[in-house]
């Protein structure tokens, strides 16, 4: 017990021993705390930097060592009083930039928090024109920072939504930077998972900074933004993928492979369609939560309204219903969404509608079904055979597209065919893929007229090549025959 | 003559005395000797100007000179007029197969000697029609108002402003504008079917009346040849005749290259969009085109376009007036310079034809 009070002692020796003795030393704070009694230097006792041996006039500059207040905070001493403007991160940065400087500190902070900044979104001009629009200070406070571990500190993930929307919630502030910038992010992010999650004192989930950054948060429209849509699945997957990070929660973690591997993820990450959904757009940003059953069909019907305006006219709108199926996600499925092909409509074994249709149950159904499929399959045979007839008429050189553009109507049609299967309506479809079918037979028939046209020309030149040569032929002779008449009449 | 014809023959004969003429061309006898050959690239060339005036007509009948409706109507023609597909087609191709044939028949007068005393204004005639011929190849070229017609006129019309002094009004002039517009097609497509016929044929009638009056010219050497051994055929009919058999294989010709190589119509032109890659201007402007890519910007404090486009007028007037500086030829003496130049600026026009087709 003795042994273990003597460590104990010498622990608290050693650890407090410098401030001790720092606070006996340096004037300033003995001055501010005895005399004075400003709040500053009180909280500057709990201060990171006042613990690491840190003093008043290493950021305030001034002599801390002389007694003498006017001798002390004499500009000849240095003494610059309190920074203003730019000089306050640059004050910071003095030490926070240098490694030399932190590595003496023993710290192992990154020291390009003041470059990152001065690069980022924040780092623009406020509006006086003099200075960046955010400080050090601003996030950080400046007497008694904590260490971010610390939950005092006003950057502990728990505290960062507080200390974000000081400003993304102050309409009239934000107004003067961005006006078209919401400042609902705080409401929005209390009825997300992540929110609540945050609000009763779980640290884990994505806060402002998690999926903004700190120092180098850029605008969202900046391609090296981590919220820029291309970098949105990435940066939501840093957690969302890290199976023991998100063991707790007991959700899947394969939801990026999933996206990436699905048309929109496709369209997302190799084509870089920025128009093509990443997380958010399905599950919300600030407000992010996983689409209930009921909603499905309204997330996916903001792109694709009208599938969802036709399915919620269907007769599945109600067998889902009563069923309790996520409407979209039942035939497409969520992360993975493969291309919509014509395989999955009808009742072979890709198809999706054998589900649920079978020749022994929900008989109706499955004749739709097959029907739908071999109507559109015919529309599919007779484009593909009206597009071949309009390459094999160009490729001869024939004047061809009038017939080439209608060959647009034929895939509109296809196109809007896949469409109307969303109402699983026989006569709808039947109309839709019926256009197609006149559309495509007129253009085959354009075609046809054109490559028979092509050999007509052919077969024209040959007889006219065979008359000119009888012509020329004749006329040569001809002129053999009076040349020598010519000649006899000479001799 | 069959009495029938006979019949009619004197007919025309009492009222328009047309046995003078066939008097006349009886007595006319054409030079055979082993140039002759080029005799008859004359003819050809009026025979395809004959074309292109029955296949324009036809055209006209269809074409419609406007922006909007312009590229429109020659799909139309192509696609939809019975036999348009050739007409265009034979036009497009009489077109560049006419400059060719009135190249040829120009170096053969050329290195002839044919345009000396007393045919200076048969050869002027000749060279005028050239240069309209030109005009008729430039100025139809914008015609179906498609991508590479639109920025071949662009280019070419930029680099007629360069010329100094009357380049810029010339400019303004043919494009209706400071750009290439509708109203630059409306122009060019008035001075293709009004203004350039006009004055060709008032120039072809004037050719044509003094190569009749004149006759072949003949080369030196079957001058001094004794009597003798100077051969000769009728002008009618065995001339005719012969003109009439190549007439009939190169509309054969015509209609071989119409069926297999049908003129494409290529996209239609959008004057926002940029202009197409390794853009050129046809064949016949291509020498020129590439010589003045080697000019070097700047030529002493001459603009180097500049410079190339007054060597080429220097070039081209000097050409026209041979038959008043070349006095040799005049006085019936042999030549060699003449010849020498001829023979550069033949090759100087295949090297640099070929230099801007491979470029």
């Amino acid at each position: 017990m003795k042994r273990k009070l003597f460590y104990l002692g010498l622990f608290c020796t050693v650890i407090f021993l410098p401030a001790q003795s720092l606070l006996a030393d340096d004037q300033c704070i003995s001055c501010h705390t005895n005399t004075v009694g400003d709040k500053q230097s009180e909280l500057f006792k709990h201060d990171i930097h006042f613990k690491k041996g840190i003093s008043c006039a290493d950021c305030h500059g001034g002599n801390s060592k002389l007694e003498d207040m006017d001798a002390a905070m004499n500009p000849k001493e240095g003494f610059i009083g309190v920074p203003k403007g730019d000089n306050i991160s640059k004050t910071c940065a003095h030490c926070h930039a240098d490694p030399e400087k932190m590595k003496k500190y023993g710290s192992s902070l990154p020291t390009n928090q003041w470059e990152s900044l001065q690069s980022s979104v924040h780092g623009k001009l406020s509006t006086t024109g003099k200075e960046h629009i955010t400080q050090c200070v601003t996030c950080h406070d400046s007497h008694g920072i904590v260490s971010v571990k610390n939950s005092a500190s006003p950057v502990f993930p728990l505290n960062v939504v507080k200390t974000c929307t000081k400003c993304h919630a102050n309409a009239s502030f934000m107004q003067t930077y961005n006006p078209a910038m919401p400042v609902d992010q705080l409401d929005k992010y209390r009825t997300s998972v992540h929110g609540v999650r945050n609000r009763n004192g779980d640290p884990k989930p994505a806060q402002c900074a998690s999926c903004h950054g700190s120092h180098d948060i850029r605008g969202i429209k900046d391609v090296k933004s981590s919220v820029y849509a291309t970098n949105i699945p990435t940066t939501c997957s840093k957690c969302h993928s890290n199976a023991e990070y998100m063991k707790q929660y007991k959700i899947p973690t394969d939801q990026y492979e999933k996206f990436a591997r699905s048309e929109h993820g496709k369209a997302l990450l190799q084509k870089h369609d920025v128009g093509a959904p990443a997380c958010n757009d399905c599950h919300g940003n600030h407000g992010a939560t996983p689409p209930g059953v009921e909603s499905v069909s309204k997330v996916c019907g903001t792109c694709h309204a009208l599938n969802a305006d036709l399915f919620s006219s269907s007769p599945h709108k109600k067998a889902f219903d009563e069923r309790k199926l996520p409407e979209c996600e039942t035939c497409h499925s969520n992360h993975e969404i493969v291309a919509a092909t014509d395989k999955l409509l009808g009742v072979g074994s890709e198809a999706v509608c054998s589900r649920c249709h079978q020749t022994n149950q929900n008989v109706k159904g499955y004749a739709v079904a097959k029907t739908m499929r071999s109507l559109i399959d015919s529309l599919e045979f007779m484009e593909q055979n009206a597009e071949m007839l309009v390459n094999e008429s160009e490729q001869r050189g024939m004047e061809i597209s009038e017939a080439k553009f209608k060959l647009r109507d034929v895939r509109q049609a296809r196109l809007q065919s896949r469409t109307m299967v969303h109402s699983f309506n026989e006569q709808k479809f039947h109309d839709v893929v019926g256009k197609g079918m006149t559309a495509a037979s007129i253009v085959q028939g354009e075609a046809q007229a054109s490559i028979d046209e092509y050999y007509f020309r052919r077969k024209g030149l040959g007889v006219a090549t065979l008359i000119i040569t009888i012509f020329t032929i004749s006329l040569y002779l001809y002129i053999r025959r009076l040349e020598r008449k010519q000649n006899k009449k000479v001799i | 003559m069959k009495p029938y014809l006979k019949k009619i023959y004197d007919w025309v004969d009492e009222r328009v005395e047309l046995q003078d003429l066939v008097n006349f061309m009886a007595k006319k006898y054409v030079p055979v000797h082993r140039h002759s050959i080029w005799y008859y690239f004359g003819g050809v060339s009026l025979f395809l100007f004959v074309i292109q005036v029955i296949t324009g007509i036809l055209l006209l009948m269809y074409y419609k000179g406007s922006e909007e409706l312009a590229f429109e109507s020659i799909q139309f023609i192509m696609s939809k007029v019975a036999f348009g597909w050739l007409i265009r087609s034979i036009h497009s191709w009489t077109a560049n197969l006419f400059i060719f044939t009135t190249l040829v028949h120009m170096f053969s007068v050329f290195f002839e000697r044919a345009y000396r005393k007393p045919r200076e204004i048969t050869w002027l005639s000749g060279m005028m029609m050239f240069f309209l011929l030109l005009g008729f190849g430039f100025t139809g070229y914008l015609l179906p108002w498609n991508e590479l017609a639109f920025f071949a006129t662009k280019v070419g019309t930029e680099i007629t402003g360069a010329v100094p002094v009357i380049g810029k009004p010339i400019l303004e002039f043919m494009r209706g504008g400071d750009n290439v517009t509708g109203a630059t097609l409306s122009r060019l497509f008035g001075f293709h079917v009004a203004v350039l016929p006009g004055i060709f044929t008032i120039l072809l009638g004037t050719h044509l009346i003094l190569v009749q009056r004149q006759g072949m010219s003949e080369p030196h050497e079957f001058k001094n040849k004794p009597h003798a051994e100077q051969k000769t055929m009728p002008f009618f009919p065995n001339f005719i005749l012969r003109d009439l058999t190549l007439w009939l294989i190169v509309l054969n010709l015509l209609a071989i290259l119409a069926v297999f190589f049908p003129w494409e119509l290529g996209k239609k032109a959008d004057p926002f969009a940029s202009a197409p890659a390794g853009i050129k201007p046809e064949w016949y402007f291509l020498f020129m085109f590439q010589s003045l890519k080697y000019i070097p910007a700047k030529v002493f404090v001459i603009d180097g376009e500049v410079l190339g486009i007054l060597l080429f007028g220097a070039a081209g007037l000097l050409w026209m007036l041979v038959p008043f500086w070349d006095y040799k030829s005049s006085r019936g003496e042999q030549s060699r310079f003449v010849t020498y130049i001829g023979l550069f600026v033949v090759m100087y026009i295949i090297l640099f034809t070929i230099l801007g087709w491979l470029a």
